[in-house]
């Protein structure tokens, strides 16, 4: 992506304009659906309300975003959220980082059909698992905790972050390993004293992209933690639509809230993700 | 090896303490031990629940009546195709995949071939590209609800600034079923667009100035040049995509919670329904075979495209 110089048959058609008008393009159709819930979180409801709309908002108010605080618990959704997505973050990385190193370094003789399988977990539809989950959960009696939704979440981003570990390992010369492991090491010990650290931007983006997936995740959250004080941010934003009012304002600034936090992330490590989203086949 | 063997016993003196000469593992016993975790979790979370998932839907198990489970074979199938509210949602389901899927890679390309151009700086298109992905679906759903909102919505309004009356998009089938899919496009292209502009920058130089020579046009470029080295990369990201869309839940859920009446339903919102709704967990479950009948057919093709690449 950092590459200046482009290859392509477009690359003839580049003329200053061309590429005004295709920059004009991409971010506006990236940009404008936050921007346009940034707008709508700083005009009043008053503002709101005239016809014809109006864009930018007129005079720019905080107020929703303390309504936002103070009608829910913003602040206890965003904990939650981040809390799940930590705990199966971590979860995830050191599940898949001793599981790659399995399949990268040992000679097993099931390897082929051991990843066929994870590529098969990859496309599974945990929808369809909604009610043996559900039903489990119960019987565990660990519905409306954070592990209910820990545990689904680590297996949502297993296989990926698997496949793509398996395949930062092999890029580290097997001769590092053997040398800690002369110098008293145990296999063990080498991968995380010597395999890992080098792998660290690998593991790294393998956990942005758990992290987000278990950041954006509805469905079960919204099926397991019935409980308001255990929701995550997707799940309890739905709590600001009254039963006629539908709240624009304040949900805005909600979600303003609950973008922030994965945008500073995607800002900062950018060209990570991208090149983490595209070393595989990895959903979308 | 061998010479590391050697080394090891030259070393002997240099012990490691006891407690890591208890982890210093055969290489067989070590992987059993690595994948172990793994292991655990997927049987725990997928294997278990997929084998309760099909033994569960030959059940009457509702847990709102308070009877136990009783065996009642393919009744909840039969249920099932009586049901015309499971069609619909089945059908709807696969609308939703034959439109966004397909509609996000057209998108996804023309976003990826404007990406591509030599700009001066990469970060503004990259996270332009970033954003719509990192969006949660849910947010997405809420995002476009608004925009399509009736009296305040932008989308109106743009159309009412071209001369075009706006129309009440969530009354009708048709329009709120038209939005759902926009919505899902807008979501997903970023990704495919993400996925092609990747490959494209793996193509030399070199091939588009050899047809240059060749006095081949640009439009017969893209077809024959750029189109056939993306295939590999278009055809994984379009498996997931598929797979993905077959799941549809969360934008239809925030858009229009499936109305008017069942129109713009899925059927993962049926499942839903069904499971933590009504709490008729066998039926649910009938459900879900389906779907998972469904992915798993799209899985097994994407698993022999695989094969056949290796």
């Amino acid at each position: 992506m950092s590459q200046v110089t482009t290859s392509g048959p477009q690359s003839v058609l580049s003329g200053r304009p061309l590429r005004l008008i295709a920059a004009a393009i991409l971010l506006v159709n990236g940009m404008f659906p936050a921007l346009w819930i940034l707008f709508t979180s700083l005009k009043t409801e008053a503002e709101l309300t005239v016809k014809p709309i109006t864009w930018l908002p007129h005079a720019p108010t905080v107020a929703n975003y303390m309504q936002a605080f103070s009608d829910q618990p913003l602040h206890i959704f965003l904990f939650n959220s981040f809390m799940v997505a930590l705990l199966s973050t971590c979860t995830t990385l050191l599940v898949s980082v001793l599981a790659a190193y399995a399949l990268a370094r040992l000679n097993l003789k099931y390897r082929g059909l051991i990843l066929s399988a994870i590529i098969a977990v990859s496309t599974f539809p945990l929808v369809t698992l909604l009610v043996p989950l559900f039903e489990i959960m119960r019987a565990l009696n660990l519905l409306n905790t954070w592990i209910a939704l820990i545990l689904p979440y680590t297996v949502l981003s297993l296989p990926v972050c698997t496949l793509m570990l398996v395949s930062f390992f092999e890029g580290i010369p097997r001769d590092l390993e053997n040398a800690a492991m002369i110098d008293g090491c145990t296999r063990l010990g080498a991968l995380f004293k010597v395999v890992v650290p080098l792998c660290a931007p690998g593991v790294f983006t393998a956990g942005i992209l758990a992290f987000v997936n278990a950041w954006d995740e509805f469905l079960l959250a919204l099926s397991f933690n019935s409980n308001p004080a255990l929701r995550t941010l997707p799940v309890g934003i739905q709590l600001y639509q009254g039963e006629f009012a539908f709240p624009w304002p304040v949900i805005s600034a909600a979600l303003v809230v609950g973008i922030v936090p994965v945008a500073i992330l995607i800002v900062i490590f950018q060209e990570r993700v991208v090149s983490g989203l595209t070393a595989g086949g990895i959903k979308g | 090896m061998t010479t590391s063997t050697l080394n090891i016993t030259d070393r002997m003196e240099k012990q490691p303490p006891a407690w890591s000469r208890l982890l210093d593992l055969s290489d067989k016993a070590l992987a059993v031990l690595l994948l172990a975790p793994a292991g655990l979790l997927l049987s725990l979370i997928i294997v278990y629940p997929v084998l309760r998932l099909v033994y569960t839907s030959f059940f009457s198990l509702s847990l709102t009546s308070g009877l136990p489970a009783e065996f009642v074979g393919l009744e909840n199938y039969q249920l099932m195709i009586e049901d015309p509210v499971f069609w619909e949602t089945t059908w709807n389901t696969v609308l939703i995949t034959l439109i966004t899927v397909p509609g996000a890679l057209v998108v996804g390309m023309a976003l990826a071939l404007l990406a591509n151009l030599p700009f001066r700086r990469q970060w503004p298109v990259r996270l332009s590209l970033l954003i719509p992905w990192a969006l949660p679906l849910s947010f997405a759903g809420l995002i476009f609800a608004w925009f399509f909102h009736s009296e305040y919505g932008v989308v109106n309004d743009v159309l009412a600034r071209f001369g075009i009356e706006g129309v009440i998009w969530f009354n009708s089938p048709s329009l709120a079923f038209a939005a759902i899919c926009l919505t899902i496009i807008w979501k997903t292209s970023s990704f495919m667009a993400l996925i092609i502009l990747a490959g494209l920058q793996t193509i030399p130089r070199s091939l588009y100035e050899a047809a240059d020579v060749d006095g081949a046009g640009r439009v017969r470029q893209f077809f024959e040049i750029t189109l056939p080295l993306l295939k590999p990369a278009i055809v994984v990201a379009l498996i997931f995509r598929t797979i993905t869309a077959l799941q549809t839940f969360d934008i239809p859920f925030m858009m229009t919670g499936g109305g008017p009446g069942t129109s713009t339903a899925t059927l993962a919102m049926y499942i839903h329904q069904n499971t933590v709704s009504f709490l008729d967990l066998g039926y649910g479950s009938a459900l879900a075979v389906v779907m998972f009948a469904l992915s798993m057919c799209v899985t097994v093709i994407y698993l022999r495209i695989i094969r056949t690449k290796e």
